[in-house]
């Protein structure tokens, strides 16, 4: 097929009136100064709406009595893209498995939420949480006790009503 | 009467010795029948029914592992018939088996698991509570779990057949079986007991040692030989975070069938050992300042060349490669005129055999390449515990070289009167303080060589780990040190100076690095040392 071009015909520059086109923009303003539409937020006092299935930093379940959920099954660190966690397994006093080491480097963390996926008893989980400042960089290696106080709500990677989106 | 059967398997024909069972002739195939209480090295009592295939003509589906090749079988290990049973069994070991992969140690490389993940049912369709036992401590390193356990008997039948030191026992019956010792006996004590937990196709037999450390599918596996005695069992290392996390024997029917000791198998933290020397010095005492390798060896090289015809005395190790000692034993030879060549390894009082596979003996002697050390002209010294035998060396006036040997029995004053003293060494030592250099090399985890065991046998280990610092391959420094004061081409690999070390022993003669493999290849002389 062979290109077409097609040839715009304007008038010539001395000849023609843009008045009507600054026109229809200025009601537009005045519309929006009688009845504005507002996208801003005024944060920190206001804050934003996060979607259900926002990605932020993680946060560790606890059980009743303090123990972190975790068991240290090592799914996490294997299925991590970024290799960002790292485990180390142990036994604690009661012969249950427990990370004794679980740090979480969220500057290296893609928040893909798969290790919220991949954990089979729920212990791990990406949150809807996104006020992550702080003043030294190490602070961002997250290691298990800040992973377990973190007590923002988590993320929902599906609706629990569908899981399977059916 | 031909002594080979032609049979007929999922449709490809396939020729196999008599005697061969259905599951053996199906994996020259390449078609793995699943099994649990068959193992290459056990009888087989059939009686875990994963293996069942069906066999044309045959009433009703029969146990791969004991059932024998016959001419004109025709087989299919994949018939709809096969697979549903398979599909049956697995869901009957689901039923009482907890599903507690995330925490149990053999996730990953767990027979059951596999099996479920091919062929399973997607869901379990029982209802009742799973029975519970919790776990029994058996004693030595072996911890079961009695609730993952699928009632093969393999354990028990290692212990029967193999140690021949019957500890282990099925109790109860049915559902309620459980694998027990006898009494508080347990398997404290044992010298093979390991072996239980690597047969094991569950997480039922655990080691204590590698509870809850590292996940199975983290480690990575290198060939290598166990360096604990001079029996040299094929092993494995497996690593991570460049840390040896545990030895697992490796198949060699020459040497160690599946099986090796648990002194081997526990012995493996020296080499995770921290506080290595990792750069190279030079100068005595105080004297001693950081230099670099190229600098190190070329004024070595000069004051060797200068001091031609000292007398030398060198330490060697039993620890070390036949590449190590032969290149050390060539730098010797060059620098001058060698008096004694000596090294120390520790024995132990008895040797402990394996009954059942009567190749497979823990050795007199606790360092792997005693016998290369004795084909390459070192003589032993010393005391059973490696101790003693160095009077004359430690205040030799001559060329002193020392590799390998810690000298942890020796004060400050080794070495004084030595014209030039070099300490090659993967640690610091006392002793080492009036050497001229020392210099920093790899331990056996870290490099490639080989070693010879108490059959003749030579077999290469690889490189597990990295080494710290600088640190380099004896057999690397020594070969190109060798080379330099020889005049010819300086090796670049463990193969390169293996090759040397043929063309200098006539013990070695007509073996090449490509030969020995991951198998070895034994000597054709007899070894020096009984």
């Amino acid at each position: 097929m062979a290109i077409s071009v097609k040839v715009m015909r304007r008038p010539e520059a001395g000849r023609t009136s843009y008045m009507r086109a600054t026109l229809k923009g200025m009601s537009l303003t005045f519309r929006h100064m009688v009845r504005p539409t507002k996208v801003t937020l005024e944060y920190p006092e206001e804050q934003p709406d996060l979607h259900p299935r926002w990605r932020g930093t993680h946060r560790m379940e606890v059980h009743a009595d303090g123990r972190p959920k975790c068991v240290a099954c090592g799914l996490c660190p294997t299925v991590c893209p970024a290799n960002c966690i790292r485990l180390v397994g142990g036994e604690d006093d009661q012969g249950n498995r427990y990370p004794i080491v679980y740090e979480i480097d969220e500057f290296r963390c893609i928040f893909c939420g798969m290790c919220q996926e991949v954990c089979p008893v729920e212990a791990i989980h990406v949150g809807q949480h996104f006020e992550n400042a702080e003043y030294t960089r190490d602070r961002f290696v997250y290691d298990l006790d800040r992973l377990m106080e973190q007590d923002h709500p988590v993320t929902l990677l599906w609706d629990p009503s569908d899981p399977r989106s059916e | 009467m031909t002594d080979t059967v032609t049979l007929t398997i999922d449709g490809h024909e396939v020729t196999v010795p008599k005697g061969t069972s259905l599951l053996h002739a199906a994996e020259t195939l390449g078609t793995e029948v699943p099994h649990y209480c068959y193992h290459p090295g056990l009888t087989a009592p059939a009686q875990c029914r994963i293996c069942l295939v069906e066999v044309e003509g045959a009433p009703k589906l029969q146990p791969s592992c004991v059932t024998m090749a016959q001419d004109g079988q025709v087989v299919h290990t994949d018939s709809p018939a096969a697979k549903r049973m398979r599909q049956g069994v697995l869901e009957f070991y689901l039923v009482n088996h907890p599903l507690d992969c995330p925490i149990c140690d053999m996730s990953g490389e767990c027979m059951l698991q596999d099996y479920v993940f091919d062929e399973g049912r997607e869901k379990g369709r029982s209802r009742e509570p799973k029975r519970v036992f919790g776990r029994d401590d058996f004693g030595g390193d072996v911890l079961y779990y009695g609730d993952r356990c699928v009632m093969c008997t393999r354990c028990v039948r290692f212990m029967d057949e193999v140690a021949r030191d019957s500890r282990l026992t099925v109790v109860e019956r049915g559902s309620r079986a459980v694998i027990d010792t006898f009494f508080d006996r347990g398997l404290e004590g044992a010298s093979f007991a390991g072996n239980v937990v690597d047969i094991c196709p569950v997480g039922a037999l655990v080691s204590k040692d590698f509870l809850h450390k590292a996940r199975a599918w983290d480690l990575d596996h290198t060939p290598s030989v166990c360096p604990n005695c001079s029996q040299g069992c094929n092993i494995e290392l497996h690593t991570r975070d460049n840390l040896v996390q545990r030895l697992k024997p490796r198949e060699n029917q020459e040497v160690n069938g599946h099986w090796m000791c648990d002194y081997g198998r526990a012995n493996y933290e020296w080499m995770n050992r921290p506080g290595r020397l990792e750069e190279p010095a030079a100068g005595r005492g105080a004297k001693r300042r950081r230099v670099d390798w190229k600098s190190a060896l070329e004024h070595l090289f000069v004051q060797l060349r200068a001091g031609v015809g000292a007398e030398v005395k060198v330490v060697g190790s039993a620890a070390a490669s036949n590449e190590a000692l032969a290149a050390l034993a060539a730098v010797a030879g060059e620098a001058g005129e060698v008096s004694s060549r000596v090294f120390r390894s520790p024995r132990a009082a008895d040797e402990v055999p394996l009954p059942g596979f009567p190749l497979l003996v823990r050795r007199h002697d606790l360092a792997p390449n005693v016998d290369g050390a004795g084909l390459l002209g070192f003589e032993r010294t010393g005391d059973d515990e490696a101790k003693g035998g160095l009077e004359d060396v430690a205040g030799h006036d001559g060329v002193l070289f020392v590799l390998g040997d810690e000298l942890a029995d020796r004060n400050e004053d080794f070495g004084a009167a030595a014209g030039l003293y070099v300490y090659l060494g993967a640690f610091d030592s006392p002793a080492a303080r009036n050497a001229d250099y020392v210099l920093p090399v790899t331990t056996f985890a870290e490099e490639e060589g080989s070693f010879v065991n108490a059959q003749g046998r030579v077999q290469r280990y690889r490189q597990g780990l990295q080494s710290p610092g600088s640190a380099r391959p004896a057999w690397l420094v020594l070969g190109a040190l060798a080379a330099a004061l020889g005049g010819h081409g300086t090796p670049a690999t463990a193969a390169d100076v293996f090759a040397g070390l043929v063309a200098a022993h006539a013990a070695f003669a007509g073996l090449t690095w490509d030969a020995l493999g991951d198998r070895g290849a034994a000597l054709r002389t007899e070894a020096v040392h009984g």
